[in-house]
């Protein structure tokens, strides 16, 4: 067996900037990886950089805000319009007063 | 301040501001209705679309409306409470129940007719096709409670059943 590893010779060679990529490989392995808010961060820098995804963004915002605001409201008003009838059904039905 | 963090803040005052605008907007014949002295009568107004000058006769038999409406209520409680009296005592005079019982279903009868004729008069101060609506939905609120009185009458049934 140690007859064999000694003879054993190798022949392929090396691939080109062998040597280069690896310490690459090593200097990868060693720097710390970014954190989420870095990612983040560095994400919006590239999405809001390019003006038609800002422009989406904000438009979207306010459509959605316009949109939460119309529900909220017709909710309220529904809300309100029921009580107001109860308010007038009891004002002129002295049955329905102690309900 | 740094061009990304200040997209955010646009989109998120967009936002904000779009919501309270809209809200606003939305809220504002309400909140009015709601500020006024008597808000089921704006309520009404506003539901049955009435003028100003209907508005203003409907507000004056409201008003009209409402004394008569206590007054037969005081008498129905000064029945109730003679009733109670009469059945409080040890041989209870069943006689006198049945009159007192009578009596006090008559300004019932009263009672009901009184708010009958309030909501006809209602309804004729407004334009024909909107005094009719008006008159079909008070009725099913108010004089027509028996198909409520059947309704439970039924539950109450399928719930002995079961």
């Amino acid at each position: 067996m140690d007859k064999t590893l000694q003879e054993w010779r190798v022949t392929t060679p090396l691939p080109p900037r062998f040597q280069e990529q690896v310490w690459q490989r090593i200097e990868r392995a060693e720097t710390p990886s970014p954190s989420l808010a870095e990612v983040m961060r560095g994400w919006f820098a590239a999405a809001f950089a390019r003006p038609a995804f800002a422009i989406a963004y904000v438009s979207a915002l306010l459509v959605a805000g316009l949109v939460m605001g119309f529900v909220q409201a017709g909710q309220k008003t529904a809300r309100w319009d029921r009580q107001l009838e109860a308010r007038y059904v009891q004002s002129i039905d002295p049955y329905q007063r102690g309900q | 301040m740094k061009r990304p963090a200040l997209i955010l803040l646009i989109g998120l005052f967009a936002a904000v501001a779009g919501y309270a605008t809209i809200y606003h907007l939305g809220t504002k014949q309400h909140r009015q209705m709601l500020e006024n002295p008597a808000p089921e009568l704006a309520w009404l107004k506003k539901e049955f679309q009435l003028g100003d000058t209907e508005f203003e006769r409907i507000a004056k038999l409201h008003d009209g409306y409402l004394p008569r409406c206590a007054e037969l209520c005081r008498q129905i409680a000064r029945e109730n409470t003679e009733l109670r009296q009469l059945l409080s005592v040890t041989n209870v005079d069943a006689r006198a129940v049945e009159a007192k019982l009578k009596a006090a279903g008559d300004l019932r009868v009263q009672c009901q007719q009184s708010m009958f004729n309030h909501f006809l008069e209602v309804s004729r101060q407004m334009p024909p096709a909107r005094g009719r609506r008006y008159l079909q939905w008070i009725e099913q609120r108010t004089l027509t409670p028996e198909q409520d009185m059947a309704r439970r009458h039924d539950e109450h049934k399928a719930m002995g059943h079961h």
